[in-house]
């Protein structure tokens, strides 16, 4: 494409240059003034409660790991298991010593899943009542 | 317009006193309403645009470093919000193709007066495409300083060169008949 020559280059730059040039309306000044007023009185943002929120977060974090290990450890002995050959009936059986464990770590479970359901619920409540 | 006035007002406003902020306004609404014009050449939403420039900058206010030159900031803040908004909603503007050339340029009676041919030229700037179009409008707005338009943008000055030179080629592709005949007054 040609460039262009140093007169037409002059003619645009005068051209452009004059762009003509507004006044703000005489309720300019007073109408932003409002917007800013209006923006100062809006409270702000209410940040975050890290603070608060660490506790049970951590809380939450540790819980939710205690399950993956858990939860790893019984798939990795269904695994171990299955591997080994099948007892022989001859051989004193474990399986009802088994099943006693698994009861009394349900058991475990259940009442450690009611503990943490109760502390977040009074957690929740303290907090909504401003109490923390 | 003085820096320091800028610096107090500024302060004053983080201090709590938003009235302050008037006398920035007051001081800049004139540059930041024209720059917008030249955006989307419409007065009211000129004044829209650097209404909501001047918004922003009040929550901003704090982020403005006193080391740097206060307008430049400024400037900067109103150049990127214009760029969206025209990005947005883009001004209303004449194909290129349909830019209007006088039938006889030399008419003697004047037939195409040197107004008519300017507000072509700036017709034809604003369906630039966008990148070209804000590097002019910038340029011309800064009274041809490279520097200050590339501050406004937030760009390299090479790029904005570059920019300015791409520019007004296709402005010169497109329009050469209005680009090259000498002023009407002058003849």
């Amino acid at each position: 494409m040609k460039r262009l020559t140093r007169n037409e280059e002059d003619e645009m730059n005068r051209i452009l240059s004059r762009d003509e040039e507004i006044l703000p309306s005489s309720g300019f000044t007073a109408s932003v003034m409002d917007a800013v007023r209006r923006e100062a009185a809006v409270p702000p943002p209410i940040p975050f409660p890290w603070k608060r929120a660490l506790p049970g977060m951590t809380v939450a974090g540790f819980v939710l790991a205690s399950i993956l290990i858990a939860w790893i450890a019984a798939i990795s002995r269904l695994i171990g298991a299955s591997a080994s050959p099948q007892p022989s009936t001859s051989s004193p059986s474990i399986a009802p010593l088994l099943s006693h464990g698994n009861m009394e770590s349900l058991v475990g479970w259940i009442v450690f899943g009611l503990l943490i359901a109760f502390l977040s619920t009074k957690l929740s409540m303290r907090f909504g009542s401003g109490g923390v | 317009m003085s820096a320091s006035d800028d610096q107090s007002d500024v302060e004053r406003v983080l201090a709590g006193n938003i009235a302050a902020f008037e006398g920035i306004v007051q001081r800049w609404q004139s540059p930041l309403i024209n720059l917008a014009y030249r955006f989307c050449h419409d007065r009211g939403r000129a004044e829209e645009m650097a209404q909501e420039a001047f918004l922003r900058a009040y929550r901003a206010l704090s982020q403005w470093r006193s080391d740097a030159v206060f307008s430049t900031w400024l400037f900067a803040l109103a150049t990127n919000l214009y760029r969206s908004e025209l990005r947005r909603i883009p001004a209303r503007t004449v194909p290129f193709d349909d830019i209007a050339e006088p039938a006889d340029k030399h008419a003697a009676d004047g037939g195409f007066e040197d107004h008519d041919r300017d507000r072509a030229v700036r017709r034809a700037v604003l369906a630039l495409p966008p990148k070209y179009r804000e590097a002019l409008i910038l340029f011309y707005f800064h009274e041809m300083d490279v520097a200050s338009a590339a501050r406004s943008l937030g760009l390299p000055e090479g790029t904005v060169k570059a920019r300015l030179s791409r520019g007004r080629d296709i402005l010169r592709g497109k329009l050469p008949q209005l680009l090259a005949m000498p002023s009407l007054k002058e003849a």
